[in-house]
């Protein structure tokens, strides 16, 4: 046995040495263009398994010793990258790379087809993998965040399974809704089951012209999205691996002393009261009195007392804490990983690709923490099996799960709006025998006793198969594919009762019992064909496309609930026997087909002529207006390549190319059944002969002659380099104009008695623009340090044009609005005196207490209409009282920024992004920002607290302490003012990595390729005008809550955004 | 070659295979949702959503004269104009409407056909009764309308014309619904309509009467007549009893705490289950000192319960200087079943009148269960009565007596019996006018039995949603305005027992003591929102801060809201609400 090995080994040895024997000893020097030297580029053998490459020293010299026929590729950043085949002849072996125009050469996706990006005439902007690399992320939406100017993706929180719309450009459709459409290698698909290190590259169709051959769907953009292809002749395997510790941006700065947070509660309360009335609870359990306060007191200022006591009267506990309740709830950090392997390779007729995906997120909770998992699976493999005919095909598996603790709440309120309710410092988790306290039990009780989760899964598998034939010598070719999906999602809920204590050997329970589960299985089917001629008639350079797309997909649900669990630890419906249950289906179904083509023609690369278009048809509209022609038409003039050019200016503009188009698209963005009668069953909420039965009731009032929305843009574009190519920018402007918008009809009498059914009835012009800007260069020095900087910045603004609303209500839209403004008064400082509340304008209108008198301290504002009365009139544009326009709320100036270095073996990456421009209001029952102005038990921020207006100072960024002022009708901090508006303008930044290559004559000897190890920071550093005086709510959170739990539990009430520290290797054989 | 031909055949078929037309698997349609008698039960579910729910009832009397609370109806607060206005909604219209229209669909018995029928015009005069309550004069529409309807901007029917359509919807409903009674109290029966029938010829009849400004007076004896007819036919038909149990002190109270209603006294209610999860708020809007509106009665409607010898409370001289826990001793035995006092206990500990939340000390516990484990949360599964048989004995009683044909034969079946089952002794019929009553509440009317009636129906229905609908067709909303009395304090500064069980439970205080006791509650009475009728003692005037406005030249009709004037100009406003 050993001697066959022996043997064998020898046998191989033999072999090696042999090939070694006819290797062809190469070296030579690699220049600029300038014949400078170039040092660091990175020679590497393309065909061999092995990859085995060298670097040029300082005087740009490389040795190798290789086989002939090897393809050689010289690479660095900055220069295009050349592969030349080597030869007995070619030695020595100098080479030449030329200065950085990658970016022209560049090859960019567009609807079924690639194209360069000297050709574009649309407005495509396209990125590469690298934006995905050394980065671990939970999902692709959150990694294109600000790398696309004008691809708006906005993350309202840092849920890991939190997700996005993709929206291009702006404001879109007030009525039908619209965002882009994303394909995944072609195919509709939900980026974040997708790998992210799969992509190799994001192109965004954004306007009408490159869009026009989607149709409806494309209507609003288009997003394709490319997985990485086998690469062939060559063979790898890459492994990379990620641990990271993840952290909250903000922690809230909240008074966590028992004293303090209890005087400023009663004085929140008293004051609204009108300085006649003490607080009797503190919300719904917590008893209180001013004995009570008055103690806490005493104990506060003698320092060590202990915190619970036992009531005489009643034997109930009484606490006298000083809880950090956030402390309690988040875990000291969060830790998560990434792993990952893949393969590639292949010979002439084969080759494959085979990826595999495992990370996870731990929770932030410090008990019974949240958990994301996430898998992905990828098979991809292509056969040339006759020299005219290559067959791919491409299968993936994903899953993602999330599990998360909640409340006992059927009404699912986010864990930090209650929090924020019930949870006072001086309240407590536990009693002094280890049992829950009443407080406890409503706020996250439910998380320490377990058994109260949210558990869900969304599973993925889809196959497509493609065909593609080509003939006539490449001049035709017909490209087939068809996919097959089947996704399943999973979302189970389980209620138990919180077990708490009030008193010793008091044993109570608190909440509801039951759960639920919906299932989801979608079943989805596309096909696409599409044929290509191109052909070269002396300068007249013609291509042109036809194709044909089919799909359709169906939903099925189910959704069962029932009470009552006989054992809260075994959840399963076999063993739940309540009487209340629900059980209910539904799904939905529809489907799309459409033909669609390109013809580009363009005259020795100057001239550029495109026009696409498409017949389409939809399932999800009406008869007799289910099928819409969508043509578009653009073209672009090379300016650097006339003749007059190429002299002077050559040398200071390199290439410069003017782009038009113009196209109009139907909008197919809406849900299917709209244009039938229908009558829901629903289950009663009320008790009929002894059961909730079901009811049905009148169908809504449908609408008649309803045609498409429609969006019509005109872009117009450039693109330019300058100081030899080192400097390109692309810049785009666009006007898009939505018309017949599916809104809301004129408004009937109200004895309609339904609904008034939706019309083509609104028109918007949506403003924008887009510019990016990339520098690439190197410093010279003895080793040069590479770097390359990209800066986006993209803008667009939206006016209503027509909109139903004849009385001009401020309250909705109206024509000449822009979107996003706010109406609001304009505050005019706080009341002096008494004589200064007399003089003022009545405000009687605007309340700051139950009896509404006013104090010195209150908010006065400003009677701008000068009628003796502050008021919001008729709230009309005719009349709007005394309030005007105090802001925005669009996200202006959104931007992004990228600089990236390497020297040596060391590479930094960096991306910044942000908002240029953003108002924002915090809303009624925002506890982060008003605190005890709006429920005085709530949260106390400490910047608020140390803010408020008194006789002594008066100079403060909050009024007179008045709670509820922010939380009831007509409060004074509920109206929308110029004081409290805030720039919620941002930069920070994304991303950072500081990695090192190791070196390769080191890496050699143990036969890796390549190593290397990185540091990356996710969301370090973040400045914003808003923190000024709103420092505890991150600026990417703001807004509804957590909208899978409660959207209107507060703003703010959702999972905190996460800076993330990670450290990791990758590694390629 | 073959290969593109398949492909390009396999895309062309697919195309065709499939149409485009999709319908939703979940849904019903017009042509198929009104075939059976099923069909037509599921849709008539749907009549019920318009009845008052659990937590509705909880609030019924939220605006009244009786009962004071931290806050006042918007209505009532001065500021209000038809820009605030609401309740001008007609959806559930429509869906009647749109029910009649389809159910000739139906291939079931003519019997069946009718039944259905006179459920759809039950909900529809119901509904109609609401909006003339509201609104006086209201458009009359029959059938659904299309968006190009000229109907939709016609101008209001006279409530003259509306209430005749009520009543012969009603009629119908009386003529065709099912008369099996109901166990479970839950559906519309055709006793159920006539006790409705009842309910509303009366203040149709009432509100015309006093109402003379509406020129209606002569038909209001007609109105009357109906009313006291089909009560009748509700008392005759004998299907109903009042509830007596055993325990005289829990026979009315059992009425409002149990999760099974009393059918033999409960004809309609809103059915709370707990184990179906269709439940009330009551405990927490009632012992809550921040959900709720700390609503309390007022002294002055607590004196007008009788004592337990059937001799009037509030004959006794110096009867608002007694003190609390005396006053309520021996009296109608509702009083202890309708607020806290005496040994009340919850879970075992005494449970007096709790100054928290209260401002009168008469603390209402009619709706409220003994356990405290709803007192936060909205879970009390204690059905709430919509129609008891005692009110039908209450309707006949006034009808009757408007119409003057009250005798001793009318007071021996209807008042005589709900006060034997309230423990008053001599229940006979009072020959000689409350002087009370009449100085406090009613100084227009003269007939004793009237006057007796009114006090029988504001003792037995409180807080049971009638007050103020009673003010409304009385022509009284004056007494909106009445001052919030509450108990006696007999000296500031001093802590009492309320319940007599010798712990103190209150201490009236002008402000809060440095070093208060912990057990006990001190109520601030600082003279402005507060205060006593003698500065040092007397009776509590609570909420003396909280401004109310009833003008009584136009405010028993609310103003139609003004976005429907601007929609439909042909659209009346009712007077005195035009210019504000």
């Amino acid at each position: 046995m050993k001697r066959k090995i022996y043997l064998t080994l020898l046998h191989l040895l033999s072999f090696t040495l042999l090939i070694a024997q006819e290797n062809i000893t190469l070296s030579g020097r690699v220049n600029a263009e300038d014949g400078t030297p170039l040092p660091g580029v990175s020679v590497s053998v393309i065909g061999s398994n092995k990859r085995t490459g060298t670097s040029t020293d300082a005087q740009g010299m490389y040795h190798l010793s290789v086989p002939p026929g090897t393809q050689l590729s010289f690479s660095i950043i900055g220069y295009v990258t050349q592969t030349i085949a080597v030869t007995k002849e070619n030695t020595p072996l100098d080479v030449t790379l030329k200065l950085g125009q990658a970016d022209l050469e560049e090859v960019v996706v567009v609807g079924y087809g690639t194209q360069k990006k000297a050709n574009l005439t649309g407005a495509v902007d396209q990125v590469g993998k690298e934006v995905f690399e050394n980065r671990p992320l939970p999902s692709t939406t959150r990694g294109l965040q600000g790398t696309i100017p004008n691809l708006n993706i906005r993350m309202t929180d840092g849920k890991p399974t939190r997700t996005s719309t993709y929206n291009v450009r702006g404001t879109t459709s007030i009525g039908a809704g619209g965002s882009a459409l994303v394909l995944i290698d072609g195919v509709p698909g939900d980026p974040d089951l997708l790998n992210p290190n799969d992509i190799e590259s994001v192109s965004v169709l954004k306007d009408a012209a490159s869009a026009a051959i989607y149709g409806a769907r494309g209507s609003f953009g288009v997003v394709l999205i490319t997985t990485k292809n086998p690469s062939k002749e060559q063979t790898s395997i890459t492994y990379a691996s990620g641990y990271s510790r993840n952290d909250q941006t903000i922690r809230p700065d909240l008074v966590t002393e028992g004293y303090p947070w209890a005087k400023t509660f009663n004085d929140a309360f008293s004051s609204w009261n009108d300085y006649s009335a003490d607080p009797q609870k503190a919300n719904s359990v917590f008893p209180w009195s001013q004995g009570y306060l008055e103690e806490l007191r005493k104990r506060y200022e003698a320092g060590n007392t202990p915190s619970v006591d036992i009531d005489p009267a009643t034997g109930n506990y009484i606490y006298y804490g000083s809880t950090d309740w956030l402390k309690e709830l988040y875990a000291d950090h969060t830790p998560s990983m990434e792993q990952q392997l893949s393969f590639t390779g292949g010979g002439k007729k084969t080759s494959f690709y085979l990826s595999g995906r495992y990370n996870n997120q731990g929770g932030i909770f410090r008990y019974n923490p949240d958990k994301f998992n996430q898998y992905n699976i990828r098979g991809k493999g292509s056969i040339q099996a006759t020299d005219w005919l290559r067959i791919e095909n491409d299968m993936t598996y994903n899953e993602r799960g999330y599990f998360t603790p909640i409340l006992n709440h059927a009404s699912n309120t986010p864990v930090w709006r209650r929090i924020s309710d019930e949870a006072f410092p001086v309240a407590m988790l536990r009693n002094p025998d280890g049992t829950l306290t009443d407080n406890a039990s409503i706020v996250f009780g439910s998380f320490i006793s377990g058994n109260n989760h949210w558990d869900e899964s969304r599973r993925q598998a889809r196959n497509t198969t493609r065909l593609f034939t080509n003939f006539f010598d490449n001049k035709l070719t017909v490209n087939g594919d068809f996919t097959f999906d089947k996704t399943f999602f999973n979302r189970t809920r389980l209620y138990t009762p919180v077990p708490y204590s009030t008193a010793p050997d008091v044993f109570l329970e608190r909440g509801i019992n039951k759960m639920n589960e919906q299932i989801d299985n979608t079943t989805y089917l596309a096909l696409n064909t599409y044929a290509q001629y191109t052909n070269q008639f002396n300068k007249h350079h013609l291509s042109a496309l036809l194709g044909y797309n089919y799909e359709r997909s169906k939903l099925v649900r189910r959704y069962m609930e029932r009470d009552n669990l006989i054992n809260p630890s075994l959840p399963d419906f076999s063993l739940i026997d309540g009487q209340n249950f629900t059980l209910t289906g539904g799904g939905n179904e529809w489907l799309t087909a459409g033909g669609f083509y390109r013809i580009s023609y363009d005259y020795e690369g100057k001239y550029l002529l495109e026009t696409n278009g498409r017949l389409d048809g939809s399932s999800k509209f009406p008869n007799g207006q289910q099928w819409g022609f969508f043509p578009s038409l653009s073209g672009g003039w090379r300016l650097s390549e006339e003749p007059f050019w190429q002299n002077g200016l050559k040398n200071i503009i390199g290439e410069l190319k003017l782009r038009a188009s113009y196209g109009s698209l139907g909008n197919g963005n809406i849900d299917p059944y709209q244009f039938l009668e229908t009558m829901n069953v629903t289950k009663s909420g009320l008790v009929l002969g002894g059961i909730t039965p079901n009811y049905t009731s009148n169908p809504g009032v449908i609408p008649d002659g309803l045609t498409w929305e429609k969006a019509t843009t005109i872009n117009l574009g450039t693109d330019f380099s300058v100081i030899n190519n080192k400097l390109s920018t692309t810049f785009d402007w666009y006007v898009r104009k939505t018309t017949n918008m599916f809104t809301v009809g004129l408004p009937l009498p109200a004895i309609f008695g339904t609904a008034v059914p939706k019309g083509n009835y609104a028109d918007l012009k949506t403003y924008g623009w887009e510019l990016s800007v990339t520098w690439r260069d190197q410093i010279k020095t003895t080793k040069p340090i590479h770097y390359d900087l990209r800066f986006t910045l993209a803008d667009s603004r939206a006016f209503i044009t027509r909109f139903n609303n004849p009385l001009n209500l401020i309250t909705t839209y109206y024509e000449g609005q822009r979107v996003g403004d706010i109406w609001g008064f304009v505050n005019d400082g706080y009341f002096i005196d008494e004589q200064d509340i007399k003089n003022h304008a009545d405000q009687s209108l605007i309340r700051v207490s139950a009896a509404n008198n006013p104090l010195p301290g209150d908010i006065k504002f400003k009677d701008l209409n000068q009628d003796g009365i502050i008021d919001q009139g008729t709230k009309t544009l005719g009349d709007p009282g005394d309030q005007t326009i105090i802001g925005n709320t669009s996200l202006r100036y959104q931007f992004g920024f990228n600089a990236n270095f390497s020297w040596n073996n060391f590479f930094v990456n960096s991306f910044f992004q942000g908002v240029g421009k953003r108002d924002f209001m915090p809303a009624a029952d925002n506890s982060l920002f008003w605190g005890p102005y709006n429920r005085p038990y709530s949260w106390h921020p400490t910047y608020v607290v140390d803010n408020m207006w008194s006789e002594e100072n008066p100079d403060t960024y909050f009024p007179r302490l008045r709670g509820y002022t922010a939380l009831n009708a007509n409060g004074e901090l509920t109206f929308n003012q110029t004081q409290y508006i805030q720039n919620a303008a941002y930069i920070r930044l994304k991303n950072i990595t500081i990695g090192y290559n190791l070196p390769k004559n080191l890496l050699s000897k143990i036969g890796v390729d390549r190593v290397s190890v990185y540091f990356t920071g996710q969301n370090l550093w973040t400045w914003s005008p808003m923190f000024k005086h709103n420092p505890n709510m991150d600026p990417e959170n703001i807004e509804r809550a957590d909208p899978e739990l409660n959207s209107d539990a507060g703003q703010g009430m959702a999972y905190p955004i996460l800076k993330t520290y990670t450290l990791g290797i990758n590694l390629t054989l | 070659m073959n290969k593109l031909f398949l492909i390009i055949t396999i895309a062309v078929l697919t195309s065709c295979q499939k149409s485009f037309e999709l319908y939703p698997p979940d849904k019903l349609s017009p042509a198929n949702a009104f075939k059976t008698e099923k069909d037509l039960q599921l849709y008539a579910n749907s009549f019920y959503n318009d009845l008052p729910k659990g937590n509705d009832i909880v609030r019924g009397d939220q605006t009244s004269d009786y009962l004071v609370g931290s806050t006042i109806d918007s209505y009532l607060s001065g500021s209000y104009s038809a820009d605030q206005a609401g309740g001008w909604s007609w959806t559930t219209l429509r869906n009647i409407n749109y029910f009649l229209e389809q159910i000739n669909q139906a291939e079931i018995p003519e019997e069946a056909q009718l039944h259905f029928q006179g459920l759809a015009r039950f909900f529809r005069a119901y509904f109609y009764f609401n909006k003339v309550k509201q609104f006086g004069n209201v458009p009359w529409q029959e059938t659904t309308l299309a968006i190009d309807d000229p109907d939709l901007y016609k101008t209001q029917d006279p409530r003259d014309f509306v209430m005749g359509k009520v009543r012969e919807d009603l009629d119908f409903a009386c003529a065709n619904i099912r008369e099996a009674i109901d166990p479970t109290s839950s559906n519309i029966t055709r006793q159920v309509a006539l006790a409705y029938k009842s309910r509303i010829c009366l203040f149709e009849g009432t509100y015309r009467k006093y109402h003379e400004e509406l020129k209606l007076t002569a038909s209001a004896n007609e109105w009357l007549q109906e009313a006291a007819d089909a009560a009748k036919r509700v008392i005759d038909a004998k299907k109903y009893q009042l509830n007596v149990e055993s325990d005289p002190t829990m026979s009315f109270r059992n009425l409002f705490i149990n999760e099974q209603p009393k059918t033999n006294e409960i004809m309609l209610a809103a059915v709370n289950n707990a184990s179906l999860r269709v439940l009330n708020d009551a405990n927490w809007y009632w012992t809550s000192a921040t959900y709720g509106r700390r609503l309390s009665f007022t002294k002055t409607f607590i004196n007008t319960f009788l004592n337990a010898d059937g001799s009037r409370f509030t004959d006794q001289t110096s009867y608002n200087k007694i003190p609390f826990w005396n006053e309520v001793k021996n009296r109608d035995l509702r009083l202890q079943q309708t607020i806290r006092m005496g040994n009340y206990q919850r879970e075992g500990q005494a449970a007096p009148p709790d100054f928290t939340y209260t401002y009168t000390g008469y603390m209402p516990y009619k709706f409220t269960l003994d356990s405290k484990k709803t007192d936060g949360i909205a879970e009390n599964n204690n059905s709430l009565p919509l129609m008891r048989y005692a009110e039908v004995l209450l309707n006949y009683a006034e009808a009757m007596a408007e119409l003057g044909n009250f005798t001793d034969t009318e007071w021996n079946l209807t008042i005589k019996p709900l006060r034997e089952r309230a423990g008053v002794a001599n229940a006979l019929m009072p020959t000689a006018a409350d002087e009370y009553l009449k100085q406090e509440y009613f100084p227009s009317i003269s007939s004793p039995s009237l006057l007796e009636i009114r006090r029988e129906r504001g003792n037995e229905l409180a807080m049971e949603g009638f007050r103020y609908d009673d003010l409304m067709r009385w022509k009284l909303g004056g007494l909106l305005l009445k001052p919030y009395m509450g108990l006696y304090v007999p000296a500031m500064n001093t802590p009492y027992d309320l319940n007599e069980d010798g712990k103190n439970d209150v201490s009236f205080v002008t402000a809060t003591p440095s070093n208060p006791e912990k057990s006990i509650v001190y109520f601030v009475i600082n003279g402005t929102q507060h205060y006593l009728t003698e500065q040092a003692s007397g009776n509590i005037i609570a909420q003396n801060n909280l401004k109310r406005v009833f003008n009584e030249s136009f405010m028993y009709l609310r103003p139609i809201p003004t976005n429907e004037l601007t929609l439909n100009p042909n659209l009346k406003q009712n007077f005195g609400w035009e210019a504000k």
